[in-house]
């Protein structure tokens, strides 16, 4: 059996990996003293990815908007009934999220472990999809739809990223739209799934109280493939290098106008460490631009510009990249002026090394935080893999980033001619 | 001492004085640390604005950190130390919350004393506000209100809480509980510096208060720690004399369930919403210090605590009316809510569906199923707290307010001991009091 660990003496963690013979790799973070045992089964495929060449086909295959979320709705549906049922039964909780990059299964749970990481090996890699189960659950997922459409939060995040892009498929909501659901049926969730859940595309973490081995033995038994799948060719659309627009707006029943607004990078390096090294230097700008220690931010709360809801975030994934931040405002166009002004001054007088070094001795802390809960290492440790990264390597990151590659970032990143403001408003 | 002694996540009671519990949970798994302080007030509508307005403006800073940005520098050479502070409303009790966490001393090799530096902030936070003309900054208390305006008013953003909310504020008018998290909005603008601080300076004197302290903190620390909460009564000396009393915390008032029958009420609300919002209020008639309660946590189990349950079930699964759907306690009053989000056209379908869940429940058809596996994920649930702090805190907290002595051993094996009649019989005490529905203008 093909495996490593790894040992992180200065945070106290270790890691062990095996690589199946199909090319799927197992991690497995113990967290002793924890009660919740928690194992994700990911999947390469997300929300993002509706044109795609399936290995061996010559034509691009073109799916509808939705279809990596609704295929996760289905897949916990199984010959014998709902596979909810046999976790609930050893009283586990099973799980599930689509995001723009990947999907994973999930559950947690405090005993038998064994068991329950059985069901979860077996039904992502037995599906069993009808006609008749696809229309039940388009009307689910269409009240899924619904929900979100009433979310403010979530739609003036959406509607900024359809600022940022005019095709990219972030654009679209993770759920896709009530008819684009419409279109979805059994042979297109076969396709997809054929196509994306070959293990060789796929990832298995588990973090709590387990032995490593005994994983590792129930992986290698319960693989059923063990031929490598050569690369699935992901198509995505021409994206011009300009932004879509720079304000957007909606009407939605909410108290007071809620903003997101940022920057959208044009040309990154996605993969591997260098991406950690991004996104780590673009929130650690954010921090020391608009942080709750910066000039900006209590001058904006002084004024009562912005409230406690403020906050920021960088996304970095294969084919989009940019920050987010944002909350409520009574003049969100103010809170934009005000900030872009800083950033510009900013600019002319260089970043502060002394608030450089504070942000990154703060920002190891809460990274080091997040190491408390293993849904939130798994979560982490999931995003960071499809990104060809480890999660640990962050930590070799927060080291060895340099004050002069984070001034690089800022001048690349904070470009007012990749920026946008999108405004919810009361109706 | 070995890690492996401290696996046990329970709150011990390590002294008591003027008014003020301190508990230490010891437990080695975590990387942080964390020191809670909750103050206890009644909920009731004089108050409810002003304690939320007190956190508010004690956060804006002390006398050594007069401004926020102060503070946020402090937190942040504290490895980036996490703050936060505001009120929890439990029942009929209103609760100030004051709360930091911080990396435990082990991960920062070369550094230590962050549990002084961190609990010295959150005592100074507490006891040592910034003053103007020996009251609060009016600068601050104007800017607090405004904001907490804005709070109150923004409830409306989250569609799905506004529902649970809406439903209970109906349900019980006339009551305390009605009373918002927050307070009014009204209630906010009467409110100046100096009235705040005479409040302020009653909640510190009398509101009878808690401190957890969780993780891996040495009985030295610890020490040093009560000797300073010793003097927070006394902080302001000048101001102490007329000794005013210190309250003492009581349980469950038996008013919040002095509710005989009522008729059920129907509320329909119109907003401009996509989704129909259905919400349904009980009256469980259970307080959370009888017997029963343990009952009623599996009976809410079995209807809509989870995708076993026959909400989930019946309204979702087989009638594809809804992708949310749940049934929860509000274990303080007693009280249970069921909400779903469905097409408004669906309101009555969903309705005679969810109502049928509980007669079932009520008739006795219980499948072994639905109990065995109630019981299992309840179970998990409460071994679940245990690997995060804030939720063990939470969880001795809880225990506080409803006047109970449970650790999380005792209250799962009360669980399991509830049998499939204990759930029928708390069902026939269950009744519909408010029928609310957030709909299309």
């Amino acid at each position: 059996m093909n495996t490593k660990t790894f040992e992180y003496k200065k945070i106290n963690e270790v890691m062990h990996v095996y690589e199946h013979e199909s090319g799927l790799e197992t991690f497995v973070i113990p967290k002793k003293g924890y009660s919740k045992k928690f194992a994700a089964f990911g999947t390469h495929f997300g929300s993002v990815n509706s044109e795609f060449v399936v290995p061996g086909e010559d034509s691009v295959t073109k799916v509808p908007d939705g279809v990596a979320h609704f295929l996760e709705h289905k897949l916990f549906e199984q010959k014998d009934g709902s596979i909810m049922d046999k976790f609930s039964e050893l009283g586990s909780s099973p799980n599930a999220y689509t995001g723009f990059s990947h999907t994973v299964y999930l559950f947690s749970c405090t005993d038998k472990f064994g068991e329950n990481f059985q069901l979860l090996l077996d039904f992502v890699q037995n599906p069993y999809i009808t006609d008749e189960s696809v229309e039940k659950e388009k009307g689910i997922i269409g009240q899924e739809i619904r929900m979100y459409q009433d979310n403010p939060r979530w739609r003036v995040f959406f509607n900024l990223l359809g600022a940022f892009y005019k095709n990219n498929p972030v654009r679209i909501d993770i759920a896709g739209t009530l008819e684009s659901i419409e279109q979805i049926n059994k042979d297109i969730l076969y396709k997809c799934y054929n196509t994306f859940y070959h293990p060789s595309n796929m990832v298995i973490c588990v973090v709590g109280d387990v032995d490593h081995n005994s994983v590792f033995e129930q992986v290698e038994k319960s693989i059923k493939t063990s031929a490598k799948m050569p690369e699935v060719k992901r198509i995505f659309p021409e994206e011009p290098e300009e932004i879509n627009k720079n304000y957007t707006e909606q009407n939605l029943s909410v108290s007071m106008p809620l903003f997101q607004m940022g920057f959208r990078d044009i040309r990154f390096n996605s993969k591997g460490i260098d991406c950690l090294k991004r996104e780590t230097a673009v929130k650690l700008l954010l921090e020391m631009i608009m942080g709750r220690s910066s000039e900006l931010y209590n001058r904006l709360y002084g004024e009562g510009l912005i409230n406690n809801t403020f906050d920021f975030d960088y996304t970095i994934e294969e084919n989009y990249a940019f920050s987010v931040f944002g909350g409520e405002s009574r003049d969100p166009v103010k809170v934009k002026d005000i900030i872009l002004d800083s950033i510009n001054k900013l600019a002319g007088t260089g970043l502060e090394k002394n608030v450089y070094e504070r942000v990154r001795k703060a920002a190891y802390g809460k990274f080091l935080r997040q190491l408390n809960s293993v849904e939130k290492i798994s979560h982490v440790f999931l995003a960071a893999y499809f990104k060809e990264a480890n999660m640990f390597d962050y930590f070799d990151v927060y080291d060895k980033i340099s004050f002069e590659y984070v001034n690089d970032i800022f001048r690349e990143h904070f470009n007012p001619d990749n920026f946008a403001l999108s405004v919810v408003n009361p109706v | 001492m070995q890690k492996d002694l401290l696996l046990e996540e329970r709150a011990r009671k390590v002294s008591s004085f003027n008014g003020i519990d301190v508990y230490q949970i010891r437990t080695g798994k975590f990387k942080t640390n964390s020191i809670n302080i909750f103050f206890h007030d009644d909920l009731k509508k004089e108050n409810a604005s002003k304690n939320a307005m007190v956190p508010a403006v004690l956060r804006r800073g002390t006398v050594s950190l007069p401004t926020f940005k102060d503070i946020a520098l402090y937190l942040e050479e504290l490895y980036g130390a996490s703050f936060d502070c505001g009120v929890i409303k439990k029942g009929e009790r209103q609760i100030i919350h004051f709360y930091i966490e911080f990396v435990s001393d082990e991960f920062i090799k070369g550094e230590d004393n962050l549990f002084e530096k961190a609990f010295n902030l959150l005592y100074d936070i507490i006891a040592k506000p910034v003053l103007e003309n020996g009251i609060f900054k009016n600068e601050y208390v104007e800017q607090e209100k405004n904001n907490l305006k804005n709070l109150i008013e923004s409830r409306i953003n989250d569609k799905v809480q506004y529902a649970v909310d809406r439903c209970y504020e109906e349900m019980c008018k006339g009551e305390p509980f009605e009373i918002y998290d927050y307070g009014a909005v009204e209630d906010v603008g009467k409110i100046d510096s100096k009235s705040l601080y005479e409040h302020y300076l009653n909640f510190i004197r009398t509101y009878p208060a808690q401190v957890y302290i969780c993780g891996n903190v040495a009985d030295d620390v610890m020490h040093k720690a009560i000797q300073m909460l010793e003097n927070l009564r006394v902080e302001n000396k000048t101001l102490q004399e007329g000794g005013k009393k210190i309250n003492v915390l009581k349980g469950v008032s038996p008013d919040s369930f002095n509710k005989s029958e009522v008729k059920t009420k129907n509320v329909t609300e119109k907003l401009n919403v996509n989704q129909g919002k259905l919400s349904l209020g009980f009256r469980t008639n259970t307080p959370p210090d009888s017997n029963d309660y343990y009952a009623l946590v599996v009976y809410n189990g079995i209807l809509g605590g989870g995708i076993h349950s026959k909400l989930f079930q019946n309204v979702r699964e087989k009638a594809s009316l809804a992708y949310y759907v749940f049934s929860r306690l509000e274990k303080f009053k007693g009280l249970m809510v069921v909400s779903s989000g469905i097409e408004i056209e669906n309101k009555d379908k969903a309705l005679d569906i969810i109502l049928d869940q509980l007669e079932q429940i009520r008739a006795g058809n219980i499948s072994d199923y639905e109990y065995e596996t109630t019981l299992n994920v309840i179970e998990t649930g409460i071994k679940s707290l245990r690997d995060n702090q804030i939720s063990i805190v939470d969880f001795y907290l809880s225990q506080t307010v409803a006047g109970t002595n449970d650790d999380f051993k005792s209250f799962a094996e009360k669980i399991r001991k509830v049998t499939k009649e204990d759930v029928i019989r708390v069902a026939d005490k269950i009744k519909l009091d408010t029928i609310y529905f957030l709909t299309r203008s």
